[in-house]
This record gives structure tokens, sequence and C-alpha cells, in this order.
């Protein structure tokens, strides 16, 4: 301690930098124990469904066969597969809440069947 | 603003991904990693190549890190003019020097991915400090190649859950960076003064 407050009278810019940059590395350190116990609950890693996802990225993360997921979205193919859901709702006038729940719900019917 | 850019990489995703990685390169901060990782996402939903996904990471990064020293390189002289300034400045200077002499190399790459926050400044003071360019470009594009390889497969490999691997990713890295940061300043503020006049200002 007293050498950190000779440093800090002799150097006082790197001082500082190395006081800043250790709450920095503290803070990073909670934050990552923070973060285990928020991802190690299972429920919080089904990614819920968001707006700049693509159907075929949700077919994939939510384990769907792509015509449960053709059939969610409605009509007879996947449209352009890589607009994100909400153009995708913007082009049939619903809601992205719209779309979403029609996808959960085509993907609590598909679990049910199996 | 991440969720407009994540909805836009499978649309635009080469051109979108080399240029932030470009610009993180730069130290503009830009979501390098979460678009990164979000390109492997959507390459293992066959939205994207996975490839052509790495290659485009890979090509800004590296065009990024060239431009960093181009800058750095032109600025030394600017760098020179403050070296002859206050003694913590003259420290800095001198210190950054020998590093990028003695262990420049290694700076260079391990700051590409394992330390990625402290990147572009490195690009910066490797230009100023006169590391020789043909060493620098050789470990700055084997670094890069970690970097966006690691977090575009890791977008690949837990292509549900890209929200928890950015969030881990991003406090690995942040951590690691500011500790390597508290030990580099720690060690300059507690440096002996003999030591500063005898070594540092001694002419080479």
């Amino acid at each position: 301690m007293k050498r950190l407050i000779h440093a800090w009278k002799r150097r006082p810019v790197f001082a500082t930098g190395f006081v800043l940059a250790t709450v920095v590395a503290v803070l990073f350190a909670l934050r990552s124990v923070s973060m285990m116990i928020y991802w190690s609950d299972p429920d919080h890693r089904d990614q819920s469904i968001e707006g700049w996802m693509t159907p075929r990225y949700v077919a994939r993360s939510w384990h769907l066969p792509p015509e449960v997921m053709i059939g969610a979205i409605g009509g007879s193919q996947m449209p352009d597969p890589r607009r994100p859901l909400n153009e995708i709702a913007a082009d049939q006038g619903i809601t992205l809440l719209e779309l979403t729940t029609r996808i959960t719900d085509a993907a609590a019917i598909f679990r049910d069947q199996r | 603003m991440a969720d407009a850019l994540m909805a836009m990489v499978p649309q635009y995703g080469l051109w979108l991904i080399a240029l932030v990685t470009f610009l993180s390169c730069l130290a503009v901060p830009v979501p390098s990693s979460l678009l990164m990782v979000a390109g492997g996402a959507f390459a293992a939903a066959d939205d994207l190549v996975l490839s052509t996904t790495v290659f485009a990471g890979f090509f800004g990064a590296v065009v990024g890190d060239q431009t960093g020293f181009a800058i750095g390189r032109k600025g030394s002289t600017l760098l020179k003019k403050m070296g002859t300034g206050g003694s913590q400045r003259r420290i800095l200077f001198e210190r950054a020097r020998n590093f990028s002499a003695n262990r420049g190399g290694t700076g260079v790459f391990l700051t590409r991915w394992l330390l990625s926050p402290l990147g572009p400044y490195v690009n910066f003071v490797s230009g100023a400090s006169g590391l020789g360019w043909a060493k620098f470009s050789f470990y700055a594009a084997a670094g890069e190649f970690i970097w966006v390889s690691l977090y575009t497969g890791l977008g690949f490999v837990f292509s549900g859950q890209i929200e928890m691997v950015v969030d881990i990713a991003g406090n690995i890295s942040g951590f690691l960076a500011a500790t390597t940061l508290a030990i580099f300043l720690g060690r300059l503020a507690l440096r002996p003064a003999k030591d500063q006049l005898q070594g540092e200002l001694a002419p080479k």
C-alpha cells in the first residue's frame, strides 16, 4: 500500500490507469459470475424467437423440420429464406408477435405429435 | 441497433462482416464478435456458407490491421515529439518501443484473439514504434485467423444460443484484457526510478 501511494505521487498517470484497469477487471469478473448463474438455468438457454431471425435459423435452433416451419409461416413454400421474420410479418400485414405465436404453436403441436 | 444489424447478416452477411471486422481493428466500437457469431449461426442454418463467412471476417480484419499499422507509422513523428514530453510519457513511449522490438510478434499475435480488446491500439503502436512490416503482417494475420475462426466456429456450434456465447466470450476477453493492462500499468508505476534513468534513456 505504501508502495502504491509512493508510486501515485511519482507517476500519477500510470497509477491511476492501474487502479482503473483493476476496477474494470474486477467488474468483468463479477459479471462473469452472475452470467454463469444466469446461463446455468436451462430455461434461459432456449432462445426466444426474435425479428432478426430467419425461418431456417429458427427451424434449426428449435429443431423443427422445414415443412413445419413453412406451414407455420403460411404459404406452400419457404418465402425468400434469407429474409428475417420481421420483414415476413410486414409482408403478410401481421405483427411479429402474431407470426412468432404461429411458429411456437406449430412447434408445440409438432412436439406433441412426436 | 444490434437487432437491425443481425437482421442484415443473412442478406448482406459477407460485406457486413468484413466491414465490421475492418472497423473493429481501428478501435471503432462495432459489435464485431456478435456479428461473427451470428454469421457462424446463420451458416449452421444454411443461410450463409461457413468458409466464405470466415474468409470475409478474415479479409476485413487483415485490411483493418494494415490500415491501423499504416496510421501508426504516419503518426510516429508525432509520437516521437510526445516521447520527449513529461517523464511518464517518455517511459510509456520507450516501454512500447522496447516491447515491440523484443516481444512485438507475440504481442501482436495475442492481441488479435486472446486479448482482442487491446488489438487496435497495438496496431497503432506497432506502426509507430517501428516494428517491421513483414513481421507485423505475419503475426497479425495468424492471430486474426484464429480470432475469426474462433468466433464464427462458436456461432456455428452453438447456433441456438448465440446470446450466451457472445456474453461469455465478451466477458472473458474483457477480463483478460483489463488484467493485462493492469499488470502492464502497475509495473510501470512501480518500476524504480534508477532503472528508468539508466535503462530507458541510454542511447540504443
